[in-house]
Formats: C-alpha cells, structure tokens, sequence
C-alpha cells in the first residue's frame, strides 16, 4: 500500500482541478483548471461538474449526491468517498486509477508485441487441412460414391475433375467421367490390354516375334501409351517423327533379323526407295530392290510382257483395226481404284481389246478366243470348230430325213469320228496361227514350248503395288500431271519402271520442318504405323 | 567465419552455382530427350525424374522452418541452409515447369504448380527485405534501441503535461489528445496494418504539436515560455513516435511475407500430397 497522506480543509464549496486556486488539487493534463466543486450542505454532500466530464460510480453525470462508497473518476484519479472520522463532514482519498497507466511505457510494449489474431501457424493448417480435403478427400469421396446416393453425388459433384490432367482425346470424350473405362485398377498403369479390349482390330506394327528381341522401351513390351498419349484433347496418335526415331534412329536394330534402316527425317535423312517386286520365279514372294543398284542401273522387272509405252503414246495417235488413228493417253489405260488413292490394274478386256483383237477365224471376225490359260482357249476352239463341222456336214443338212432314221443318232460314230478329226485339226490351226504364225500372243507375251513340246506363254507376274509401305494417294496429287512422276514417254520395254525415286518426291516435300513452297512431311504423311497393308508387312522383313 | 555475407553471397554463391547447374542439367536432358514426342510430362520416365526431384527438393525446403528453431543443430548454419533455402527454391521454377511438360488445366497438378509460383513469389519478396529493411532499420534507429526511444517519449510526455499544468484548458485539451498516443495503447504499433502504415497514420503527436504551434503568440510572460517549452517537447516527441513507427513497419514488413509463404508452402505440399496420388491412382 501506498503511503497515505492526509489533509483536513475548511469550509463548505472545494474547487477540484488543475488549477493552482483548488483546494483539491488534481495535477493532471487531463483535468480541467477548474474541474468540478464538492458542495457540503446540512442533508449531504454533492459533487458538481464545471463543464467537465466526471464519472460517478462508473456512470457519466454532471453532479451527484455523495455517499460513504461512492467513488468518483477526473482524469486519471479515483476520488473515493470513506466513512468520515468523528468532527469530519465529509472523508474523500484521492488515488491514481491503475486503469489508467501514466508511464506509457508498459503498454506501448504490449502493443509492440501484440501480432495479428491469425498466426501463420494457425492459417497453415488451415489451408493444408482446406487443400486436402478439396484436392484429395472430395475425389476420392466422389469416386467412392460411384452410382451411390444422390446425395453423396451432390457433394461431391465434379471433384474428380480435380484430378483429372487434361481433356480426354476426341475418341474417347464419351467415357466423360468413367475414369475406370481405361483405368481398370487403381495404381495400376493402363496396359496395351486394356487399350485392345476395345480395339480389337488395330494391327501390329509388325510380326510380334520379330520385335521379341528388340524391347521398344527400357526392356518393356511396345505399349500404346509409348505413343499414344491422353489426356491432351485433340487426338491422341502422335506424329512425331522422334517417336518413330526411337526405333528407325539407327542407334538399334529395327527388328530381329531386319535391315537396319535410319529414316529420322524425310529431307535430310530417309533411305532411297525400294520396290517391292514380285519374283516369277517364285510366284507370291516379294523381293525389295533399290531403285539403283551399286553400279547406278536401274532395276528391271521381270513380268514376262512385252510393253511399248512410247508406241501407244505416240502423239500422232494408234492405229486400231476399225478406226483410224486415236491419240491414246495415261487414262486410256490407267484408272483410278476406288476412293483414288491407287491404279486399277490395266484389264486386257477393259484397256487392250478394243485395238488389239483376239479373233482368230477370218470368216467370223466377231468371234474371238478368250483371254485365258491356254487350255481354255484350246477348248474354245475345238469347241468352236466342232459346231462348224458339224454344221458343214451332210447329214446334218437333210435334218426331216435324220429325225426319219432314229432320234438321237443323228450321224454315224464314224462320221462322228472324223467330224471330231477335222474340228480338233482346224483348231490346232487356228492356235498355232494365234501363237505362232500370225504372232497375235506374242503381240504382249513369250510364248514358248515344254520339254514335251506343248504350248506355253510365260506366266505374268505384275507388282499389284511397287511401293506397298507408302500410302500414297493419286488423287491428292491430281493437279500434277502423271509423267511429273512416271515418265514413261521414252520406255520402250516392258522391263522398264517408272516410279518416281526420292530425290523427285523430295522436290515438293520436305521434312518434318519444312516450310513453304516445300510441303511439311513427318514419317505419318506416308507411313502407317498399324501395318498398312499386309504385303508390306512381310516385305518389312524380306530379303534384298 | 564472414558473418557480413548475405544469404545470396553464402560461401560464394555456392548453392548459387548448384541451382543454376541443377537447372542447366534438367534443361539439357529436356531439350534432348523430351521434345515433341508429348511424353515430356509427368507420365514419362523424365516426367517421373523431375517431379521426384521436385517433390524432394519442396520437402527440404519446409524443413528449413524445422532447421531454424533447432538451436542445437549442428547440421549446418541457419545462414547456409537459408542461401540453399533461396537458390534451390528458385530452381524449382526451371525443374517444375519443365514436370508439366507445358501442360496445364483447371486440376491438383496445376494448382500445385501455381502454388509452388505463389510460394516462390512470396519466398522473392522475403530476400528483398531481408536485404532491405535491416540496413533501413539501422539507419532509422541511429544507434538507438527501441527501448530506448520508448523510455525517452514517455520522458516528453511526462513533461508536456507538466509543462500544461500550467497552461490554459485549451493547450491542455491538446497536451491531452496529443501525448494520450503513449498513455493509452494502440497508437504506436498496434495491428499489422497499422504497423505497415509506419509513420503513414494520422498521429496525435503531430497533430498535437502543429495545433500548439497554431496558438503561439497568444500567451505572454511566464506563459509564453512555458508554451515555447511544450511546442519544442511535443515536436521532438513526434520525431520520435515517427521513428518508432518506422522501426515497427520495418520489423513488420519483414515478416509479413512470411504470411503468405508459410501458409502457402503448407498449401503446396496438401496440393502435391493429392498430385501425387492422384496420378498413381489412375497411372
């Protein structure tokens, strides 16, 4: 306790204030000069305010009647009304109110070190507990409630979007939020599995036991996600010519037992082409030849028929058997397949019968033997020239006598007999002057004899596609006229081929980079990579 | 032992040299192995590398808030450990953006990523003023303590009023408003955006002291020099709040970025806890 002073004053009205003049004295900037006045009257006491503000038992007033108790507030002082001694009106103590503090000192360092309501350490849970449970609980409640109650639905409605890294491929956006289409098992990679048991009919690049030995990817199995990738909208089969490179890069062997080919770029770094060729000798096998052998020849192709292709092209035309002469062109004989991407193959029916005319009996230059195996023809023949024999003979002139005799022996099995010697002697005739005499097979063909001496024309063996790992399409090449590519107007044989080789295909495209005139072409503008065609397939490991 | 270095000049930049080697080598492997064949994010065997590191190197940088508060670590120097803190921090922008594969969208993995961006953000305003607000802060205090300064107005306010008890009610009103900033709290310090205001605030002191100013002339004699007294105190003393306040926004702004990076670190790391899963969940 603080030492006590005290002080007895005289007389009935006490000024209270700052001021030198008051009997109470409150030094104090806080309280006025003349502050307030203590009234002592017969019944009681009262304070009165002097325009200032005092607080009376905690309530603001201007003036109060004073009680034993009662404590009054100026400024920073408490003025406190005690039971008076005996001889004494009126007993007040004067203290400091601790409420309010005059040094300063103490509370401006409780305001330095006040910091703000929300700690960092109270805000860090916050968003961690906040993040987690937006990012990681809500999708994983959203997966858990599947087709379950609506109102786990609701709540997590669209939290599995959080999850997922891009929007699906084209293709596949009618999967929508079934992850699980493609995502089988959870924390299971998407395998090539899950991917066939939709597409069951895509093709392999190539045999699998050929890539059995040659692992695609770090000792990994070729999987579809090496260059199919989703999640990245669009579609998801890549173009990139890296992706091919990986393999066709020429670091490693494209496949057990084939070539090795480095083909990273079509401009700057693509093998010259090969033709696929079919062997006569063995029908069905292809042979992959360069364009150019070692000494700079080109290869020949060995399709046992005889072609002049600047004969037919002669500007002034060709001599047909009806007309006069008729200018030929490319498409007189070469049209478009379906869907124009290839060539339908040239049709003796369709493209050479017209001029070059298989009759074979002058008398009847309508009739014509058949475009066939020799045997056919030879049928026709015999088949042709008994009818005329038959028709020549005498019996069978006097038809109303025959009927007379006995139905169904019309002539006698030796008449019969040498009507058969006579049509079999005039066919052989007729043959030998086709294949032989008057040369009419061998306009196009070779035609030769056995051992035995029997007939034979040299079985045709045509390329159905010289270039069958290419997806070339004729008809977006249509604004270039054909001899661009095939030059065919000097060819004079057969043997001659007249594909383009790379350096011509290379004047109008170039690579992956290429800019304009040239055209950008990556390995997809003409390769598949599911296969193309299945001839290519083998080719890709057949022998030189 | 060169304590004057500072945190970017820790050893000679050595973590420096280590992040930019870090961030040269995830380029060179990226610009060789990973471009067009879209497999450059986080689903390739370098989507897999970068984001390991990544993720490892986050997990390293939170555990600085552990390294300083363990006063007893000998496991470094908080100074090195803060130099490593600031230069590995940054080379998450070069080894993170080349994880996405430049891939981004409305999900986990891009919020994780714009966190980590914030994060670094806030992480850049840090070394600014670590490397501004001391030197400030040096010059402002002039060889004071903050104590010091704090003992030495209460001093002026003692004496303002003082000096007023002697003035009419109307200095004494102003003596009142104007040194009440020290008796009562709140007027110096106070909230963080009172701090950072500094001696941007409408000050009582300043306040109290042009009105004095303004009432000169009308005292005579004794009176007149009391007053001459109490405007000369109440200047200085406004001189000193400002400067008080100068000190408490410096000390202010030199954690308050601290408020954004630590909350949003802990964010980023909630973020990668649901990236990570996510993506082992459907892989």
């Amino acid at each position: 306790m603080a030492k006590r002073e005290e002080r007895r004053l005289t007389g009935n009205v006490f000024q209270i204030g700052r001021g030198a003049q008051c009997q109470i004295h409150l030094p104090d900037t806080r309280v006025a000069l003349v502050h307030a006045r203590l009234v002592l009257g017969e019944h009681g006491s009262v304070i009165e305010a002097d325009r200032h503000r005092i607080v009376y038992n905690d309530r603001e007033v201007s003036g109060a009647e004073l009680r034993v108790g009662d404590h009054i507030e100026i400024g920073p002082y408490v003025l406190s009304v005690e039971t008076a001694p005996p001889g004494v009106a009126l007993a007040i103590a004067v203290r400091v109110s601790k409420r309010v503090s005059t040094s300063g000192t103490r509370a401006l360092y409780r305001a330095l070190l006040r910091g703000p309501r929300l700690s960092k350490r109270r805000l860090s849970y916050l968003v961690f507990f906040g993040v987690l449970v937006l990012c990681l609980a809500a999708p994983i409640a959203d997966r858990l409630a599947g087709d379950g109650s609506t109102l786990t639905r609701a709540l997590a409605l669209g939290a599995m979007q959080a999850w997922n890294p891009g929007p699906l491929s084209r293709a596949h956006a009618v999967f929508g939020r079934d992850c699980q289409s493609c995502h089988v098992r959870p924390f299971v990679a998407v395998a090539a599995e899950d991917c066939l048991g939709c597409h069951r009919s895509i093709r392999a690049h190539g045999p699998k036991e050929a890539f059995r030995a040659v692992s695609f990817a770090a000792g990994a199995d070729l999987t579809c996600m090496q260059c199919h990738h989703e999640h990245q909208g669009g579609v998801m089969a890549s173009r990139s010519p890296q992706i091919c490179a990986q393999c066709h890069g020429g670091a490693r062997p494209v496949a057990a037992g084939a070539q090795p080919i480095k083909a990273t770029d079509f401009a700057s770094d693509h093998p010259g082409f090969r033709l696929a060729l079919v062997d006569p000798a063995r029908p069905g096998a292809l042979r992959r030849v360069a364009q150019r052998d070692a000494s700079g020849a080109p290869p020949q192709e060995q399709s046992n028929l005889k072609f002049n292709h600047t004969l037919h092209l002669d500007p002034r035309g060709v001599r047909g058997p009806r007309e006069a002469r008729t200018a030929l062109n490319c498409a007189s004989c070469h049209e478009p397949g379906e869907g124009g991407s290839r060539m339908r193959p040239v049709s003796m029916e369709r493209h050479c019968a017209r001029c070059h005319s298989l009759q074979f009996e002058p008398g009847s230059a309508a009739r014509q033997v058949p475009h066939g195996s020799l045997e056919q023809v030879r049928t026709m023949l015999r088949e042709f020239y008994a009818r005329s024999v038959l028709a020549d003979a005498p019996a069978a002139q006097n038809a109303r006598g025959v009927e007379r005799v006995r139905p169904g022996a019309v002539v006698s099995p030796e008449e019969r007999r040498e009507a058969a010697r006579l049509a079999d002697e005039k066919a052989s005739r007729a043959l030998r002057e086709l294949l032989e005499t008057r040369k009419v097979c061998s306009t196009c063909h070779y035609v030769g004899r056995t051992a035995r001496g029997d007939w034979q024309i040299a079985p045709v063996a045509i390329s159905a596609s010289w270039m069958p790992g290419a997806s070339f399409d004729h008809a977006r090449h249509a604004t270039e006229p054909c001899i661009t590519c095939h030059e065919v107007r000097s060819s004079r044989r057969a043997e001659d081929i007249a594909m383009p080789d790379i350096a011509r295909c290379r004047d109008c495209h170039g690579g992956a980079a290429a800019t304009p005139p040239k055209v950008a072409s990556d390995c997809a503008s003409c390769h598949r990579f599911h296969g193309g065609s299945s001839a290519w397939r083998e080719l890709a490991h057949a022998p030189e | 032992m060169r304590h004057q270095d500072s945190i970017l000049e820790y050893r000679a930049g050595f973590y420096l040299k280590l992040a930019l080697a870090a961030c040269l080598a995830a380029v060179a492997v990226f610009a060789t192995h990973a471009p067009a064949t879209r497999q450059a994010y986080g689903a390739s065997a370098l989507g897999y590398t970068l984001g390991t590191i990544a993720a490892l190197l986050v997990l390293w940088l939170m555990a600085l808030g552990v390294r300083k508060r363990g006063y007893r670590s000998r496991l470094g120097t908080v100074q090195g450990w803060t130099s490593a803190h600031v230069y590995l921090g940054a080379s998450l922008l070069v080894i993170a953006t080349l994880h996405t594969g430049f891939e981004f969208g409305w999900n986990v993995h891009t919020l994780s990523y714009v966190l980590m961006l914030l994060v670094i953000a806030s992480g850049a305003l840090g070394v600014y003023a670590y490397l501004r607000y001391p030197v400030l802060m040096t010059k402002n205090m002039a060889d004071e303590t903050l104590e010091a300064l704090v003992l030495k107005i209460a001093d002026l306010d003692r004496k303002c009023r003082r000096l007023a008890l002697d003035l009419p009610d109307e200095v004494n009103a102003i003596v009142a408003r104007g040194t009440r900033s020290a008796a009562r709290e709140a007027r110096i310090g106070g909230s963080l955006r009172r701090q950072l205001a500094g001696d941007a605030v409408a000050c009582p002191t300043r306040a109290a002291a042009a009105e004095l100013v303004a009432l000169g002339g009308r005292y005579k004699g004794e009176q007149a020099a009391l007053h001459g007294q109490l405007v000369s105190a109440m200047a200085r003393k406004s001189v000193l709040t400002d400067r008080v306040r100068r000190d408490l926004r410096y000390r202010a702004l030199m954690h308050v970025w601290l408020y954004a990076h630590v909350p949003l670190a802990f964010a980023l790391v909630a973020a990668l806890i649901a990236h990570v899963v996510s993506v082992f969940y459907f892989r």
